[in-house]
């Protein structure tokens, strides 16, 4: 069903709604549209460029109290932001199940989408805009999934919210191929188990993905990048069990994996690079596996803190591959070490007593305080891989450093004598 | 004008400024090859840290020899004494030839990274605010060893002492700093948190790195302990600025204080 006339749409979407029939599309022309408004029949409602839903800033925008709506290719924008309100307001909420969103824009809004006790909705190519790091307190969650199973999310963008998506009590849900960026945590789980987290990249947040107190994850294929605040991480697995952590890449954050007060989770085949922690892995954590993984160029490869849990870094002979700073000889070239590969470090007194610690991570002085230490026997073993593996190692050489040593090397030698007094001083002219 | 005029011909005829250039070009050019396959969306960000965290290899030793060589010439070609004994004094001297200094080496490096904006445009999302936090960091960074290399030189009396003191400078900022707070660290409380967050904003390198770091956006403070926020009591830009001035007026004043006059060499 088209809407009826543009000057008076505004008005009468709500009216429109109630008139419409069980099934029935209503098409909304490119023009901004009143809210708030409460669908409770199944119906479709698709709009185009340029329709918009706003909201009066005091409730829901949209609320979706039947099965079988469709929404799609409109912006959503001023929900109520009020924090002592009896509810959360949202764009969208949702109490019903099997609903489509679908091509959404959403902004100035407390939760973009927020599904409550829904189940098998999908959420698919929603964008939500959060007011940025500066008010990720004051607001809520791009997509809030609570006590809602089988939902379907991807596609998804969400940029400067708290949460980028929150999963509280919230089981077998699929989140795919979403870009997080800017937020607390790009991804959040609150008592939700087998969950399947694919295909998403999280950037710039202050934590990538957090899983609490929730269990039987799947984690795969996800990229985490530059998380990398004081507090931050890629991944943290805290009170989380019998979690598969595999294929996901973690590049420059503050730490890459963390895990606390986690049993039987199972990291395989991750790759983790130019993190200040490679993996951070704290008391009462026990029987992680870790293996097949690549973990290299990390300031600090491992650490284990407030004592040594049993933890297994290796899998069937399969270790994982340590990079360059764990030199292995692998003479009957079967692509594992011919002996363990150990890391001991001293940091990990000072991460436990002192957080300021973090801030010297990126310092060449770490250097020099690990190996005075290791002469001084106040190191402990932080891992001990009894397979790692040396076949994947790249044989390029660090060209920068050579190429760059090559041109110092011939302008000292070029000269021969008292050169670096000639290069700097005297007009460049011998003496 | 005319001290500035000297300055770039003397630089031009040496080789330290062509060896400081072309290594920073060298580095940003095999950086940005490395960096072509990175996303176009954090590309940006990635190099500009891993060229930050190359730099502060070369620049602080770089710029503190040139820095010190460019006054110990003027001792050594006699042209300070000349100058002193006529109309200058020490201060105006070494105002006049510190900006000089300042112009003629930091020109062509800033040269070179608005032309190295051009394939970075092309190669990723490239944000310009973000680009001037990077160019001014290390423009900072140049401002810095390159008034404590004038310090160097103002005090040294023959080219080995310069080539000794800039080593151990290089390797105080580099290393020994850090180290040393490092080894106090454990005795940190809240009481003397500010004391350890001035000590550490001294050294230039970190406080370079932290307004960086946090400028561009990737290094954030949020949900920050007690303990934390004492030592963050100014902003990252604020420190910077603090130890910028502390050191330029510092070395400024110990060069007035501490110079001599003629080398032996």
């Amino acid at each position: 069903m088209p809407f009826p006339e543009k000057g008076t749409a505004a008005q009468n979407l709500q009216a429109v709604i109630d008139s419409a029939k069980d099934g029935e599309i209503i098409q909304l022309e490119s023009t901004s549209y009143i809210g708030n408004i409460v669908i409770d029949k199944p119906l479709t409602l698709i709009g185009k460029k340029g329709t918009i839903i706003e909201g009066d800033g005091k409730g829901n925008v949209i609320s979706v109290r039947a099965s079988g709506v469709t929404i799609s290719d409109l912006k959503v924008t001023n929900s109520g932001m009020d924090r002592n309100s009896p509810e959360e307001y949202a764009a969208f909420k949702v109490y019903t199940d099997g609903n489509i969103i679908r091509n959404i824009v959403i902004d100035h809004s407390f939760h973009g989408v927020y599904l409550s006790k829904a189940h098998d909705n999908t959420i698919e190519n929603v964008s939500v805009k959060g007011l940025g790091k500066g008010e990720i307190a004051a607001q809520g969650n791009g997509l809030h999934v609570y006590y809602s199973n089988g939902n379907l999310l991807k596609n998804n963008f969400i940029e400067g919210t708290r949460d980028g998506m929150f999963f509280d009590y919230a089981n077998d849900n699929k989140a795919l191929n979403n870009k997080i960026t800017k937020t607390r945590y790009g991804l959040h789980y609150m008592y939700s188990d087998r969950n399947e987290f694919k295909n998403n990249i999280f950037t710039f947040n202050t934590g990538g993905a957090a899983i609490m107190h929730s269990n039987q994850l799947k984690l795969e294929n996800n990229q985490f990048i530059f998380n990398y605040g004081h507090r931050s991480f890629g991944l943290l697995v805290l009170s989380a069990n019998e979690n598969n952590i595999e294929n996901n890449t973690f590049y420059m954050n503050q730490r890459g994996l963390y895990i606390d007060q986690s049993t039987d989770n199972l990291i395989r085949s991750n790759h983790l690079s130019q993190n200040q922690i490679g993996i951070e892995l704290w008391a009462s954590s026990n029987e992680q596996i870790f293996t097949g993984n690549t973990i290299q160029e990390n300031t600090i490869p491992a650490v284990t803190l407030g004592g040594t849990g049993r933890n297994d870094w290796s899998l069937e002979g399969i270790g994982n591959d340590w990079g360059r700073s764990f030199p292995l000889l692998d003479l009957d070239q079967d692509g594992v070490g011919d002996s363990p590969a150990i890391y001991k470090s001293s940091l990990y007194e000072l991460i436990e007593d002192q957080e300021l610690v973090y801030l010297f991570l990126k310092s060449p002085a770490i250097n020099i305080y690990e190996k005075l230490n290791q002469l001084l026997d106040h190191d402990k073993t932080m891992f001990e891989d009894q397979y790692p593996l040396v076949n994947r190692r790249k044989s390029t050489p660090y060209l920068p450093a050579i190429i760059i040593i090559a041109v110092f090397a011939t302008a000292i030698f070029a000269k021969r004598r008292k050169l670096l007094c000639i290069s700097f001083g005297k007009n460049g002219r011998k003496i | 004008m005319h001290f500035i005029w000297k300055e770039w011909k003397e630089n031009i005829r040496g080789k330290g400024l062509w060896l400081a250039i072309g290594t920073i070009i060298l580095v940003s050019v095999l950086l940005l090859v490395r960096s072509t396959s990175l996303s176009y969306d954090q590309g940006l960000y990635i190099l500009l840290i891993n060229l930050f965290d190359t730099l502060i290899y070369f620049i602080p030793i770089l710029y503190l020899f040139m820095g010190a060589f460019s006054i110990f010439q003027e001792k050594e070609q006699k042209t300070l004494v000349m100058l002193l004994t006529k109309q200058e004094s020490y201060w105006t001297f070494l105002a006049k030839k510190s900006f000089g200094m300042h112009l003629v080496l930091l020109t062509p490096v800033i040269i070179w990274f608005f032309l190295f904006l051009i394939p970075l445009k092309i190669f990723f999302k490239a944000d310009i605010g973000t680009y001037l936090v990077f160019v001014l960091s290390i423009t900072v960074l140049m401002l810095v060893f390159t008034q404590i290399g004038a310090l160097v030189g103002s005090i040294s009396r023959s080219r080995m002492q310069i080539a000794g003191i800039a080593v151990i400078l290089w390797f105080y900022f580099f290393f020994l700093h850090d180290f040393a707070l490092l080894s106090i660290i454990q005795d940190v409380t809240h009481e003397n948190v500010k004391l350890f967050s001035i000590a550490y904003f001294l050294n230039p390198i970190q406080a370079v790195r932290m307004y960086l770091e946090t400028g561009v956006g990737i290094y954030s403070f949020g949900h920050m302990s007690r303990l934390l926020k004492s030592f963050m009591w100014l902003q990252p830009g604020a420190f910077l600025g603090a130890s910028f001035v502390f050191w330029m007026a510092a070395t400024f004043i110990s060069s007035v204080l501490l110079h001599r006059k003629e080398g032996f060499e």
